[in-house]
């Protein structure tokens, strides 16, 4: 069995708003394989410490490494390697729904781009969508094409803030299906979730945020 | 047994009487309903709430006797200019100013609706069972009226500023006038059938109409060609364009008038969202927002494409993209491309000095429209952040495309730089390149940085003021983008050499390139306080420690 190596350690993280600490002395490692579902009430910290981990805010203290490095949101290798939907994902107006996602794979130099859009896009169901401009998709669709956006590029950690959102019932069936999938292919995962069957299916650890207050 | 188990048919219910039909209220009763709900809540009325403003009301009327001062003022001067170029901008100035009024005119119009209604109007009035055609006829007369007045301005401060005389700027102010309101009214016509391609049409006839009347004042001032309209013949046309846009006004305003029940509810509300969105992004001074809007509004409109396959990997692919959008969207190459004739037009008139500035601003404006690719990525940060590459690296490449248009740009306007017109300044080649160059990249740069900026932080300390509490960013948002353009060609515009222009623009070049923005020095300035605290908490410790011993 091949020895599980850290992905993503995060070191006496802390964040606060003003007086409101929103988290202090933050601890997490996780390695590959593993799926750490965050979970707890609106305004437990979730989306912050997602937004900390993945470099899109800035922790009042501690630290994050990925792969070994610290995390640095500017650095090429980070961005290689951690693929991220959390709710800042924008789109091109005026590139398709399947542009989006040929671009993305060219840019990670994906070898036969066409084949790995093609699939992605079954995947999500969006091949009818495939010429739509992104403004045009309903918030369901949206959110399958920013899932697509992760999936359809090269990862050693995935990081999801509330991956289930705007999608139906065969829509979470399938993304935790997804996800399982990936971390039994060696992948990190860290997500936060308000879906029992998503961190049920998904995660090997649930951590909960905001406990202590309720 | 509960009623779900029953089942539909167990249900006994009483026939309801037939209900007696109610009268629907007209338009007229709603608005005036509205109205007095509305002055039934107000604190104020006009005069106590025009006491209160008296400052800004002063301010207002002052400003505007000295405008109005200032502009007769060089009427009267400029009315005296007998040489080629003045002729030449009298003659045909107001042409330009005609022609264009209409085709951003019929642009607008159609963008907006003109015909528009706000999304309560949508959901509390349009499903009612009453005149949609009556509700609405207000907005279409509010609309030509404002097209009417906003073209009379237009017309007769252009033929005012070009020394034509009484008669010339009222013929040329009305002519304006009708044009625009005509157009509005054509729009709403059109808008009434569902149909856009004649307003769009028309719409970019008229913008090469008044870009093709600019390069006529080129081409006259520089001697190139003579049109022989003198002052006389060019009322006469005024006045024939005066009658033949009553005429055009009037069909289209009762066609329009006619049409306004059948125009969807949808089409209203999308015209009046617009509004209301661009109206909130002005309000925060956000003119950049504003803007995305507008595009998001057009690739709605669009909606689906032809998709195209990508070309090569990693960054190419990304410029390859930027390649095929402005093939999409080829509209800002004709934009660019109208541009050009600011420089020679400048020259032509006189304005030598000031026309590295003219060109830079004009420049600026064109390009922005071709950084949509890097406005999407550095906005939010969330699609750059799914790039394996850094982000200095991302703008290069988002800005690869443009700034081959600005070199070409460059080429085609350095002829402009050679001195050609009345008084105009000669240089020879490799300066009037090298000015070109410069000038280029002024407006490219400006473009960048007003592409990049990131809206007004409101969460930021505000400012105290007369005026109440705001953020510092919220003014110096509004000059960004300009600032690099002036202070890049500043150095031309003191005649001192080109290269000093490029050293700056190359400075400029490197901190927007390398996002060191404001938003990355405060990151950095935070990272070193929060460093400082560290070593300051540190030192207390150990002081502590060694009082303790």
């Amino acid at each position: 069995m091949a020895k599980r190596s850290t992905i993503l350690k995060v070191s006496g993280l802390r964040r606060a708003f003003g007086p409101n600490t929103i988290f202090d002395k933050f601890n997490l490692e996780v390695r590959t394989g593993e799926a750490i579902a965050l979970t707890g009430r609106n305004g437990a910290g979730k989306s912050t410490l997602l937004r900390c981990l993945v470099g899109a805010d800035r922790p009042d203290d501690g630290s994050v490494e990925v792969c070994g490095n610290a995390m640095n949101e500017a650095s090429p290798e980070i961005r290689r390697d951690v693929a991220t939907v959390i709710d800042d994902l924008d789109f091109f107006p005026d590139l398709s729904v399947v542009e989006h996602l040929d671009l993305l794979a060219r840019a990670h130099g994906i070898a036969d781009p066409d084949e790995a859009v093609d699939e992605v896009l079954e995947e999500v169901q969006l091949v009818p969508q495939s010429g739509q401009l992104p403004g045009t998709l309903s918030s369901g669709q949206r959110r399958r094409l920013a899932l697509a956006t992760a999936f359809v590029r090269p990862r050693k950690l995935l990081i999801l803030d509330e991956p289930e959102q705007r999608l139906d019932t065969e829509g979470v069936a399938w993304l935790a299906q997804r996800l399982k999938s990936e971390r039994q292919k060696g992948l990190a995962i860290v997500f936060a979730s308000h879906e029992p069957e998503l961190v049920e299916t998904v995660a090997t650890r649930v951590i909960q945020l905001g406990a202590a207050r309720g | 047994m509960s009623s779900l188990e029953a089942g539909a048919d167990d249900f006994a219910y009483e026939q309801p009487s037939e209900p007696k039909p109610l009268t629907p209220a007209s338009p007229g009763e709603l608005k005036r309903l509205m109205k007095d709900w509305r002055a039934g809540r107000a604190t104020r009325n006009v005069l106590q709430a025009m006491g209160d403003a008296y400052v800004a009301v002063f301010a207002a009327v002052m400003i505007g006797a000295m405008v109005v001062n200032v502009i007769l003022k060089a009427q009267r001067t400029v009315a005296q200019c007998t040489s080629a170029t003045c002729l030449s901008a009298r003659a045909i100035l107001p042409w330009a100013a005609f022609a264009a009024t209409i085709a951003v005119a019929l642009a607008v119009s159609r963008l907006f609706g003109p015909v528009l209604a706000s999304a309560a109007e949508g959901f509390w009035l349009l499903d009612a069972p009453i005149s949609r055609s009556k509700l609405l006829r207000s907005r279409l007369v509010g609309a030509i009226a404002a097209a009417f007045l906003a073209g009379a301005v237009i017309g007769g401060l252009i033929s005012a500023l070009t020394g034509s005389g009484q008669t010339g700027v009222l013929v040329w102010a009305g002519a304006t006038a009708l044009s625009a309101a005509s157009s509005v009214a054509f729009a709403a016509a059109q808008q009434g059938l569902e149909r856009h391609r004649l307003t769009h049409l028309a719409t970019y006839v008229f913008g090469v109409l008044a870009v093709g009347a600019l390069f006529s004042v080129v081409g006259v001032a520089a001697g190139w060609f003579s049109l022989g309209l003198s002052d006389d013949v060019g009322i006469e046309l005024g006045l024939i364009m005066i009658a033949g846009s009553t005429l055009v006004l009037l069909i289209s305003a009762v066609l329009a008038a006619l049409r306004l029940g059948q125009i969807r509810r949808t089409r209203l509300l999308s015209g009046g969202a617009l509004v209301s969105g661009i109206s909130g992004a002005f309000f925060a001074l956000d003119i950049g927002l504003a803007r995305d809007i507008v595009v998001e509004r057009r690739a709605i409109e669009r909606g689906h494409v032809h998709p195209k396959r990508g070309k090569g990997l990693g960054l190419e692919a990304l410029i390859w993209r930027e390649w095929q959008r402005l093939w999409r969207f080829p509209q800002p190459i004709l934009v660019l491309a109208a541009t050009v004739v600011v420089p020679y037009a400048a020259d032509a008139l006189g304005m030598s000095v000031l026309t590295p500035v003219f060109a830079a601003l004009a420049l600026f404006g064109a390009i922005i429209p071709l950084l949509n690719g890097l406005r999407v990525l550095t906005r939010t940060g969330g699609l750059a952040r799914c790039l394996p590459f850094s982000l200095a690296r991302i703008k290069l490449a988002s800005i690869a495309v443009p700034a081959i248009l600005a070199g070409v740009w460059a080429v085609v306007t350095t002829p402009a730089y050679l001195g050609f017109g009345d008084g105009a300044v000669d240089r020879p080649v490799p300066q009037a390149a090298l000015t070109a160059v410069a000038t280029a990249a002024a407006g490219l740069l400006g473009a960048v940085r007003w592409t990049q900026a990131k809206g007004v932080d409101f969460g930021a300390p505000m400012v105290a003021s007369q005026a109440g509490a705001f953020p510092p960013g919220l003014v110096t948002n509004l000059f960004r983008g300009f600032d690099v353009c002036i202070i890049t060609t500043a150095p031309l515009l003191l005649g001192l050499s080109p290269w000093w222009s490029l050293g700056i623009a190359g400075i400029a070049a490197a901190i927007l390139l390398n996002s060191m923005d404001a938003e990355t020095l405060r990151a950095r300035q935070a990272e070193q306080q929060k460093q400082l605290a560290e070593q300051r908490k540190q030192r207390t410790e150990a002081a502590a420690k060694q009082r303790k011993r």
